[in-house]
């Protein structure tokens, strides 16, 4: 504004006057564009601090999608949005969030970065920004509406806020891996069949998994927070003292222990052998100790290799035995020039030795077949009777079968059995009887209908077996000691191998007193009946998988 | 009776804002000239429980209830400091409850802002001469507001009182046509700078239908306190409109759909403000 405007403009008006007027309208302008501008830079910030917020709020990817793409949408005055975010050790974006309107369908997937450039490459209703290129990568999509254009200012906002949204989003990412991780883990430990026990550098337990409860008897719950010692009672199962902890081992020396055995209290109060690997969580700086203990419990382990090495030692001394014998009597014959009767004599002791021999290694041979895992039964309908009619069959031979006697109840059904085995049971039951009562004592085999069940059973007037020796002798190799004193022979596997085959049946054997309280010996047995009390015997044999088999029973 | 509400001994009652209906209408001087106050009539519900900390989230927010207003027009610089001492005592007393509504859909601190944003207000107005009209004295609260409100809350409030009073401009006693451009105002400036419109389960959701209500009971030939009243009612409607709404702005935004049910905790707050700006305590 000059004079000149002012005084052609408005003549006869004091000048001065009209310059103020105009000066007054400039600053009025000036503090008006001034005004305005603060606002839009006050509605920016606000704006940036909305999304700072949205984006430091955290939540899944997709959550955290679905807030921004809505605020995006409203600062830039879009139609619509979309977020496409990629995953980490997989190609190509995924459609994590939309919102509004789109002219057309949105792809699900995206290759990569250049794909999304493509997308938007001739499009003027899309407006295509890219946040992230690195993995992660994020990539933006912002429907531009037909009526109006973008804010200018929003979008400014959005562009400012671009790399703090693509970490956002990567952390995202990055936060569902480890969540997923955390819980594939977990899933781990908690299916274990081990225990697992985590415990803090004061050796408290902060995490018990659920074999842990279930064989140390404890809830997790009530387990953490106590010492290790407390809930593992390893000093009172006779695992180790307080100063041999292997827990306190590693958080001390920072290393692992691979294995080591000792024991700790089980939920009956009993101990049990365990063996266990030791380690200490890799300590990072200002990171929590924590050691963890894996416990399997060997107890079953530990019986099993008793009994083998008992078996073993057991089998080669009866072995051996009767080797050296077999030997020595072939020696003496060798070296002496001995008479014909003598020499018989000595061949005669070989016979009876290795006939001995013979049917110890019929026995251990049986044996291996009952732990064959499973057990094969050839069952098929057959009647007691028939069995024992049998046996005394094969008596007749050494007319033993003159001490049998056979007292069956009336009309018995049939019974489900491997004829064979069951053949075999009796064979040794009787056999039994026979050789540990004396002649010409009575053995009277006997049978009833208990329910679904035939129980046998066979009575003698021998030494009978003692009352503490009675489950012992159903054990591998196990003689009765006044079996033992009268020096008959037998190798101590008969009566286990009858157990075990009369349990494969689902039957049960027991060794008791004679029920009318005379001196010898009542062994009882169950057999199943067939299911249908159908009296027709015969039928195929059916192939079943026994009902208990497996390791020999510690 | 609704189950749902907690009944209030007489103590608290008495601090509330929102009388039970049928209390006594009275009312209150803090200028030596005579005052009358307006009874909303309360047709539905009988008897209303206010807002309190201990009300269960899903409560109704009061409706209704019978308000006796302190909205005696002209509003003048010492009426308006009352109505803003009224206001930090409302919000204190609601802070509780408006901070459990904000750990529903926000991150829980909606109460304690505001209460500590008000407080600053209240040694605010000690600090400003007497003779501050009532426009600069709104922009001033405004603008500390901002300054001490955290969250997204102190930067909308803020702005909703400096337009105020930007409106206000340097006039000493607002009329009832003045204040309802007033609150107009402060609804704008509160949508555009939160980016928000009606039904976006926000403060302007309890804001925007208070100032048309005010407004248009205004234009129909209403006394100031007949406006105040109509804008109260509107506010409360326009809060309980919030429940069923999926929010469109800020935190809860994260929730998506799981933010319907729930009343907007801005919403709740706007009409504390309004009621202890209106009203008596």
């Amino acid at each position: 504004m000059t004079e000149g405007d002012g005084e052609s403009d408005r003549p006869g008006v004091d000048p001065e006057l009209d310059q103020l007027r105009t000066r007054l309208a400039a600053l009025e302008r000036e503090y008006r564009s001034a005004f305005d501008q603060a606002q839009r830079e006050a509605d920016a910030l606000f704006a940036q601090y909305q999304l700072s917020q949205l984006v430091a709020s955290g939540g899944s990817p997709a959550e955290l999608g679905r807030a921004v793409i809505v605020e995006l949408v409203r600062l830039a005055g879009a139609d619509g949005g979309a977020i496409w975010l990629g995953e980490t050790g997989r190609p190509g974006l995924g459609l994590i969030a939309r919102t509004g309107e789109f002219a057309d369908q949105l792809p699900a997937d995206l290759a990569d970065v250049a794909a999304a450039r493509e997308l938007a490459a001739d499009r003027q209703d899309l407006r295509l920004a890219v946040l992230g290129e690195d993995v992660p990568a994020s990539v933006v999509a912002l429907a531009v509406p037909t009526d109006r254009p973008l804010d200018d200012d929003g979008l400014r906002v959005a562009q400012l806020a671009r790399h703090e949204l693509a970490s956002a989003f990567g952390g995202a990412r990055l936060r569902e891996a480890l969540e997923r991780e955390r819980h594939e883990l977990g899933e781990v430990v908690d299916g274990a069949t081990d225990v697992i026990v985590q415990v803090d550098e004061a050796r408290r337990v902060v995490r018990l998994n659920p074999a842990g409860e279930r064989i140390l008897g404890i809830e997790a719950a009530a387990a953490i927070g106590r010492s290790c010692g407390d809930v593992l009672g390893c000093a009172v199962a006779g695992g180790h003292g307080e100063d041999h902890c292997p827990l306190a081992e590693v958080i001390a020396s920072g290393g692992a222990i691979g294995y080591r055995e000792t024991a700790v209290r089980g939920a009956q109060g009993t101990p049990i052998r365990i063996a266990g690997g030791y380690s200490r969580a890799p300590s990072h700086p200002g990171g929590q100790i924590r050691a963890t203990a894996i416990l399997r419990d060997i107890s079953a382990v530990r019986a099993l290799e008793q009994l083998r090495e008992g078996f073993v030692a057991t089998v080669s001394h009866e072995l051996r035995t009767p080797l050296a014998l077999v030997r020595g009597y072939a020696e003496t014959i060798l070296h002496f020039e001995l008479p014909a009767e003598e020499q018989r004599e000595y061949v005669e002791r070989i016979h009876g030795v290795t006939s001995r021999l013979g049917s110890l290694v019929d026995q251990i041979l049986d044996i291996t077949h009952l732990d064959a895992d499973p057990l094969i039964l050839e069952r098929a309908p057959v009647a007691f009777a028939a069995l024992v009619a049998r046996l005394r069959g094969d008596l007749e031979i050494s007319g033993d079968d003159a001490r049998l006697i056979v007292d069956l109840a009336p009309d018995l059904p049939p019974i489900d059995v491997d004829i064979v085995r069951i053949g075999r049971v009796l064979e040794n039951l009787v056999g039994n009887a026979l050789k540990y009562a004396p002649a010409p004592t009575p053995i009277v085999v006997g049978a009833s209908v208990d329910g679904d069940w035939l129980l046998a059973t066979i009575d003698d007037e021998g030494v009978g077996v003692p009352e503490a020796e009675r489950s012992l002798v159903l054990e591998p190799f196990h003689r009765a000691w006044n079996v033992r004193e009268s020096r008959i022979p037998g190798t101590g596997l008969g009566l286990y191998i009858c157990r075990r085959l009369v349990e494969a049946h689902s039957g049960r054997l027991s060794i008791g007193d004679r029920p009318d309280g005379r001196p010898g010996t009542r062994v009882s047995f169950s057999l199943p009946l067939v299911a249908d009390r159908r009296r027709a015997i015969g039928g195929r044999p059916r192939r079943t998988q026994a009902a208990s088999h497996g390791a020999v029973r510690g | 009776m609704d189950a749902r509400w907690i009944r209030l001994g007489a103590d608290s009652a008495a601090h509330s804002p929102l009388p039970a209906a049928g209390s006594a209408v009275y009312t209150r001087s803090i200028e030596t000239r005579p005052r009358f106050a307006v009874s909303v009539p309360s047709p539905s519900r009988a008897t209303e429980r206010p807002l309190n900390a201990e009300a269960p989230l899903n409560a109704e927010v009061p409706l209704n209830a019978e308000v006796p207003l302190d909205a005696e027009v002209p509003l003048d610089a010492p009426r308006l400091r009352a109505g803003l001492v009224r206001v930090r005592r409302a919000v204190d007393r609601h802070a509780a409850y408006l901070t459990r509504l904000d750990a529903v859909l926000g991150d829980g601190d909606h109460g304690d802002n505001l209460s500590t944003g008000f407080r600053a207000v209240e040694e605010l107005l000690a600090e400003l001469p007497d003779d501050t009209p009532p426009g600069e004295l709104l922009r001033a609260v405004g603008h500390r507001l901002v300054a001490t409100v955290g969250g997204a809350s102190g930067p909308l409030y803020g702005t909703a009182f400096i337009e105020a009073g930007f409106r206000a401009g340097e006039t000493a006693e607002l009329g009832p046509e003045l204040i309802g451009e007033m609150l107009m105002a402060a609804a704008e400036g509160l949508a555009r700078r939160g980016r928000c419109t009606l039904g976006d389960k926000t403060i302007l959701d309890t804001l925007r239908p208070a100032a048309e209500a005010y407004r248009d009971a205004v234009a129909g030939g209403g006394s100031g306190s007949t406006a105040a009243a109509a804008a109260i009612a509107a506010a409360r409607a326009g809060v309980r409109a919030t429940r069923p709404l999926v929010a469109k702005r800020g935190l809860a935004l994260r929730l998506g759909e799981r933010s319907a049910g729930h009343l907007d905790p801005g919403a709740v707050s706007c009409l504390v403000i309004l009621v202890a700006l209106a009203g008596d305590d």
